[in-house]
């Protein structure tokens, strides 16, 4: 993968450099505000960008605006968001149109190298990569929160690996369960919450935000 | 200190011949025009128009003076206008002054509070015990004897001044006959004596020249004349037309609240900034490298690259031990610990741990509220830190006493001076944080040093 990086850290920009080379990708470059970051864009074309939110000038949401810019510019790269907080307004900012190449982490979840390194490949693929924590504040907050009653605690286990980005694979690899059996729970799950099944991981996503957020 | 003299020669000449041509003598120039209406409505004015009147009006054969019934039907109307001012039509002239001086001299004066009372009735009882009413009255009636200083000012020196700074111009275009003509000579007015036929006469060119250099004396010494008759009504207006004693001070009170409330604000910003951007994103990176050393220790059997593994560790350990050291300046910066044992052990922390040596002075019989030791710590701290960084100074004395309920806290350095709160934010900083419990700042640091710095801050807050 040709990857862009965006952070204003310059210890964690360094780490981040060294993790994702050591794992044989290319950082085309590492840059550390948003101005740069959308220059950088333009000149290598990367498959994927990772970027901080807060970065200055503004020290806000810098890294988020030029992400959703580039949404538009350059619709075939995916950016994954790395943050010490989680916003869920950010998340849905991020999501509104299509949550294909899309990812919003907590920056610590980089210590555990291959599934961070796991998460930029799925968003690079089109995949989608949402942190635990978006989803548990999603699920928490859920208007629907009565209608969650009647998944089996396994069920809603596989629903947040779900809203998370997985695949089937993924959700199979992370319950230690086989494959055959996460798709009987997925598609019970759909059964039960009326959402219509999809072959997509990514519809698969969508459909499932939108439950939790509406 | 000659040196010195020498060159503040130059800037105070400049100074001189800007000054007339200033906006700001401009601006006061017409403010004391503008403000002569104002001194019209007075009840002195009234006295005199309605006295002159009735005794016009005296039907038959007019007396050679006012007879005593015009004086009292003057001396009435005089105390209706007075009591008519005070119950309500002082007050929206006075908004106009006011508005005057915030345009014209950007002298920003509070309004007072409104006036309680509603319906004509209520009105009219409640205006005549409306302090903010009468004090406006007051400052209608002071303001006539002011307002003729101002037009005084304003036509002698500068109107006089402009004319006799004209006299070689015409002198030169209509006076030009034959030599041997007899000339009536010309007044020419000036400040000394200018009522009846001026204060000397010219009859000829060098005497024109005499009358432009007079101009020119009036016109330089103009604008400090009207700026002083302008201060004099600016006190007056700051006195009769702002808010009360005890709506000041709740002004002043509502103020500092909101400095406190912000200064609350601002520092959690901070703490939440340094947190963020410091510890916080440290660890993230030390759990980063030690990510990657346990990726590449493997689940078990032999580690491929043990080089690597060992300089992340240590990458990881140092990160571990600046994230410490981080947090630690936080916490300290939040609360310092020494505090919890007196200021005087706080200060003497501080002198000790200071770039340039201090001393310390200390007599504190009475212990101050633990906010009130907070303040004066971190005021010291700044101020010290500040010595440090711009006075060059050598020695630094920090004197702390308390008495009469007040904490007084000096800090002299012998550096190079020219502190001004004007430009650094953290004087004005420390002078607000200062205000928020009644205390004052005072800073005295000419250029070429030596700065003083006094706080006084009251005992408990």
């Amino acid at each position: 993968m040709r990857i862009v990086i965006a952070e204003d850290a310059a210890l964690f920009r360094a780490g981040l450099v060294r993790l994702l080379e050591d794992d044989g990708h290319q950082v085309c470059a590492a840059v550390a505000d948003g101005g740069a970051l959308l220059a950088a864009v333009d000149r290598h074309q990367p498959d994927v960008v990772v970027a901080d939110i807060r970065m200055p000038p503004t020290y806000t949401d810098e890294g988020l605006r030029a992400a959703l810019e580039l949404r538009q510019t350059h619709p075939g790269t995916a950016v994954l968001m790395l943050s010490q907080y989680i916003e869920t307004t950010y998340a849905a900012r991020l999501l509104r149109n299509s949550p294909a190449g899309v990812g919003y982490l907590l920056k610590d979840r980089v210590a555990d190298v291959t599934e961070f390194v796991d998460a930029v490949s799925r968003v690079a693929a089109g995949g989608t990569a949402l942190d635990r924590e978006v989803v548990s504040q999603l699920l928490a907050a859920s208007r629907h929160a009565g209608g969650l009653d009647p998944l089996t605690p396994r069920e809603r286990d596989v629903l947040t690996l779900m809203a998370e980005g997985r695949s089937n694979a993924g959700i199979a690899t992370a319950l230690v369960l086989s494959l055959g059996t996460i798709e009987k729970h997925v598609a019970s799950i759909f059964g039960k919450l009326g959402l219509p099944a999809s072959e997509s991981d990514n519809r698969r996503v969508l459909a499932v935000l939108r439950y939790l957020g509406s | 200190m000659q040196n010195g003299v020498m060159r503040a020669v130059p800037s105070i000449l400049r100074a001189a011949v800007r000054a007339p041509v200033s906006g700001q003598a401009r601006r006061e120039v017409l403010f004391c025009l503008t403000g002569v209406p104002f001194g019209l409505v007075n009840p002195v004015v009234g006295f005199y128009l309605v006295t002159m009147l009735l005794w016009w009006a005296t039907p038959s054969r007019r007396p050679p003076n006012p007879a005593w019934w015009d004086i009292l039907g003057g001396l009435l109307a005089a105390v209706l206008m007075l009591l008519v001012l005070a119950a309500g039509a002082a007050r929206p002239l006075g908004a106009a002054s006011r508005r005057l001086a915030a345009r014209l001299l950007g002298e920003r004066i509070a309004a007072p509070p409104l006036r309680p009372g509603r319906g004509l009735d209520g009105r009219l009882a409640a205006g005549l015990r409306d302090g903010p009413g009468w004090r406006a009255a007051a400052y209608q009636v002071v303001k006539l004897p002011v307002a003729v200083f101002e037009c005084y000012a304003v036509v002698v020196f500068w109107g006089f001044g402009l004319v006799n700074l004209s006299y070689p111009f015409w002198w030169l275009s209509f006076r030009n006959h034959p030599p041997g003509t007899h000339l009536h000579p010309v007044p020419v007015f000036t400040p000394l004596g200018w009522f009846g036929q001026g204060t000397f006469h010219v009859a000829t060119l060098p005497g024109a020249f005499a009358a432009f250099a007079a101009g020119l004396g009036m016109l330089l010494a103009a604008p400090w004349v009207t700026r002083a008759v302008v201060a004099v009504d600016g006190w007056l207006m700051r006195r009769l037309l702002g808010p009360g004693g005890l709506a000041q001070r709740v002004r002043d009170l509502e103020q500092s609240r909101a400095v406190a409330v912000d200064d609350a604000a601002a520092q959690l910003r901070r703490l939440e900034r340094d947190l963020h951007d410091g510890a916080q994103i440290r660890l993230a990176t030390l759990a980063m490298n030690l990510g990657m050393a346990k990726k590449k220790l493997g689940a078990d059997g032999e580690v491929l690259d043990p080089p690597a593994v060992r300089e992340l560790v240590d990458a990881a350990l140092l990160g571990a031990k600046d994230a410490i050291g981080e947090l630690r300046e936080l916490a300290k910066g939040i609360h310092p610990p020494v505090l919890d044992n007196g200021l005087a052990d706080a200060l003497a922390t501080l002198a000790a741990s200071n770039a340039i040596p201090a001393q310390l002075t200390i007599s504190l019989p009475v212990r101050p509220t633990p906010a009130i030791e907070s303040i004066a710590y971190f005021c010291a701290a700044e101020l010290l830190a500040n010595a440090a960084k711009h006075s060059h100074a050598g020695d630094i004395k920090i004197d702390a006493s308390g008495r009469d309920g007040m904490l007084l806290l000096r800090i002299t350095d012998d550096g190079t001076g020219g502190a001004d709160p004007a430009r650094g934010s953290g004087l004005s900083g420390l002078m607000q944080r200062v205000a928020v419990v009644d205390g004052r700042l005072e800073i005295s640091s000419p250029s070429g040093g030596p700065t003083r710095v006094t706080i006084a801050l009251p005992l408990r807050a």
